[in-house]
């Protein structure tokens, strides 16, 4: 009985932790989501005019579309700062597992977790500046823009990838990846003879100063899809938590009381046939 | 006048969606503006004023704009730019706030890059400062 009753009071108490923790997802999630509404007409609009701006413009005398064989591959992979988030992190590097098998990979992590899973598993790891995702903010982005597209052009990787978690639902996450650079002609045009647009002062100069800001546009937009996910995968995780401990209690309180109604009806009777027996 | 479908989009959300007659900012080659029946047209913004003439008549909204695209495509205009500020959204202590920032880096730099870093951020400062400047004077 005493048993019981100690078990019972340490589930109430990791049932108020994780209760806890879901409050808590809960509230940063609804501020992650009024930012992923502001933030996603920025990059969805940013995305198609890229498409069209590649598909419009050509030759392009710049160095972020040329095609190159893909030697090396730059992943910027961004996971959560903790876990207790059900599947959130592992189906992030499962994924990035998946996109990036047989290919030499140098990782850019976001995200405490992300960094850790990478760097235990000997990948190369590019910059460990930025390891908060809930810190992680515009400015960073660019910052990461700058470092990414400097290195793309110095030939140290040939292909640059943003693996993230689109948030779908507040049940459902995806990861998902977005091919940053090279820019893909045949990707990005839907195969009809381009519109003729007037590039001023030219091409070279026109992308070299625009590339940097659209990549560090799409990280961020990423940035803010993979932390609203990650709240909302905790939040669920959490949940199912406290009502699987709320499952548990009720199962050992009707342990525990049948156990005591046992133990009052012996002492009873053995109280009954004492007197009797007088 | 003959009006055109304007976006102006910035990662701190849409700042106009509408239709306009005319669009005038700076980019990094010069002062450019933008009427309806532009030809199809790419630049990149530079830092500078941006002016959007909404009615007939009416005054233009200022607005201070650094960095990012102009995309002028048959369907309309689309702006993206790195920093939008309404002028009437500026916040002046801030901006000075970051003046003083930047002009103190400029003095001890740390690097040559962080040392560009700071003569951009100044330039953003003096550019918000003075915009905010312009329509409180009116």
């Amino acid at each position: 009985m005493k048993e019981i009753n100690l078990r019972i009071k340490s589930i109430s108490g990791t049932r108020q932790i994780t209760k806890a923790m879901e409050l808590v997802a809960v509230s940063k999630l609804s501020k992650a989501r009024e930012r992923i509404d502001r933030i996603r007409p920025f990059y969805t609009e940013l995305y198609s005019a890229l498409s069209d701006i590649s598909a419009a413009v050509s030759p392009l005398d710049t160095g972020f579309c040329d095609k190159r064989e893909i030697k090396k591959t730059c992943v910027i992979a961004i996971a959560g700062d903790r876990g207790l988030a059900g599947g959130y992190n592992n189906n992030l590097f499962k994924y990035v597992a998946a996109s990036t098998e047989g290919k030499s990979v140098s990782v850019l992590p976001i995200g405490k977790r992300s960094l850790e899973h990478f760097e235990r598993r000997g990948y190369e790891i590019i910059s460990d500046d930025f390891v908060s995702v809930e810190d992680v903010d515009v400015g960073d982005c660019y910052e990461i823009s700058r470092l990414l597209c400097r290195m793309y052009l110095d030939d140290e990787f040939d292909e640059l990838k943003v693996i993230y978690t689109n948030f779908v639902s507040m049940l459902g996450q995806e990861p998902a990846e977005l091919r940053l650079l090279p820019l893909d002609k045949e990707l990005l045009s839907d195969g009809t003879e381009p519109a003729f647009t007037l590039v001023e002062p030219g091409t070279g100069a026109v992308f070299n100063s625009i590339i940097p800001d659209v990549v560090a546009g799409l990280v961020w937009g990423a940035v803010c899809e993979s932390f609203a996910s990650e709240l909302a995968a905790r939040r669920t995780a959490m949940e199912s938590a406290t009502s699987n401990a709320d499952d548990i209690i009720d199962d050992l309180r009707l342990k525990y009381n049948k156990a005591r109604k046992s133990s009052i009806t012996q002492q009873i009777t053995e109280i009954v046939s004492g007197a009797q027996a007088e | 006048m003959a009006e055109f479908n304007l976006k102006i989009v910035s990662p701190d959300g849409i700042f106009y969606d509408g239709t306009a007659r005319q669009l005038s900012l700076r980019s990094i080659d010069g002062d450019v503006a933008v009427m309806a029946g532009h030809i199809p047209y790419l630049t990149a913004v530079g830092i500078g004023e941006c002016r959007v003439y909404a009615e007939e008549g009416s005054e233009p909204r200022l607005a201070a704009c650094c960095g990012g695209l102009l995309n002028v495509t048959k369907e309309g205009v689309f702006l993206a730019p790195t920093t939008f500020e309404w002028a009437e959204d500026i916040d002046r202590e801030r901006a000075k706030a970051a003046k003083e920032k930047a002009l103190s880096r400029i003095e001890n730099p740390k690097s040559d890059a962080a040392k560009q870093l700071a003569e951009i951020k100044l330039r953003r400062a003096e550019l918000r400062i003075a915009i905010a400047e312009k329509i409180s004077g009116k």
